[in-house]
C-alpha cells in the first residue's frame, strides 16, 4: 500500500468522524461541510484504488490479494452511501451515520494495512 | 407506503440501518471471497459466513423500507442473526478447528468489536419501540 496514502485517509476520515460527532452531539443536521468533507474522502478512496491496481499489477501486493481486492473497492461505497442515507435524515441521526461511514473508512483501511503486510 | 413506513428508518433507526449496510458488505464481502478461493477448507465455516451475510441483508433492507410485512422480516431476521451469532459463537469456541478462518459470528464477533453480538439486540428493542398502535 501507499503508506502516506493509508496514513491521510486514515487522519482525514478521523477529523471528519470527530466533525460529523459535534454536529450530533449539538443536534444539529448535516450540511455541505459535511458532503465536502466525504466528497474528499472519496476522492482519495478512488486515487488509493488506482495506485493499489498499479501495485498488485507490478507484483508487490499481498499472496491474499482477493480480499484486498475486495477492501478497496468495497471501501469506495461507504462515502457515497453514507452521504446519501445521511443527507435524507434532517435530524442529529444524519451526521450520526457520517460518524459510522468515517470510522469504518478507518477502520477498513487498517485492515488493509494488515492484509497487506500479511500479518492477519 | 403507509405512514408506519417511515418509523423504522428515521431518527436513531437510521443510524441502525446504516451499522446494518456495513455489516452487510462486510460480511457478504468476506463470504464472497471465502467461498470463490478455499470453500473445500471450511465449508461449515463458510457456508455460515454466507448465511450470516444474506441475513444482514435482509436485515438491511427490511428495517430500510419499514412497512408491515418488511416489519416481519426484519423481525425474523434480527431473531436469526442473535441464534445465530450464540450458536456459532459457542460452536467456535468448543470446536476451533471446524472454524480455522474467522466468520463475523465467530468468538461471539470478537473480531467486529462484538458488534455482531450488540447489533440484533438493539434492532429488536428498536422494533418493538417503534411498533405500530394497536388500531
Amino acid at each position: 500500500m501507499t503508506n502516506w496514502l493509508a496514513t491521510t485517509i486514515i487522519v482525514v476520515s478521523l477529523l471528519g468522524a470527530a466533525y460529523s460527532l459535534v454536529t450530533a452531539l449539538r443536534d444539529r443536521p448535516m450540511d455541505v461541510g459535511h458532503l465536502i468533507m466525504l466528497g474528499l474522502v472519496e476522492v482519495l478512496l478512488v486515487v488509493q484504488a488506482v495506485l493499489g491496481f498499479v501495485k498488485l499489477g507490478d507484483d508487490q501486493g499481498p499472496a491474499d490479494s482477493a480480499t484486498f481486492i475486495g477492501y478497496m473497492l468495497g471501501i469506495l461505497l461507504i462515502p457515497a452511501a453514507g452521504a446519501g442515507w445521511g443527507v435524507l435524515e434532517r435530524s442529529r441521526w444524519g451526521p450520526g451515520v457520517i460518524v459510522v461511514a468515517c470510522l469504518s473508512v478507518a477502520v477498513m483501511i487498517v485492515r488493509m494495512n494488515q492484509i497487506w503486510a500479511g500479518d492477519v | 407506503m403507509s405512514d408506519q413506513g417511515v418509523a423504522t428508518r428515521s431518527g436513531p433507526g437510521r443510524l441502525l440501518v446504516a451499522v446494518y449496510a456495513i455489516f452487510a458488505l462486510a460480511a457478504g464481502a468476506r463470504a464472497g471471497v471465502q467461498i470463490a478461493t478455499r470453500f473445500d477448507e471450511a465449508p461449515l465455516a463458510y457456508t455460515l459466513s454466507a448465511v450470516a451475510a444474506v441475513i444482514y441483508v435482509l436485515a438491511t433492507v427490511a428495517l430500510a423500507l419499514g412497512g408491515r410485512t418488511s416489519r416481519r422480516v426484519a423481525f425474523a431476521a434480527l431473531t436469526i442473526e442473535l441464534a445465530g451469532v450464540l450458536i456459532v459463537g459457542t460452536l467456535s469456541l468448543a470446536d476451533p478447528e471446524a472454524f480455522p478462518d474467522a466468520t463475523v459470528w465467530s468468538g461471539f464477533g470478537r473480531g467486529y468489536g462484538f458488534i455482531p453480538l450488540v447489533l440484533p439486540v438493539i434492532g429488536l428493542y428498536w422494533l418493538r419501540r417503534t411498533r405500530p398502535a394497536a388500531p
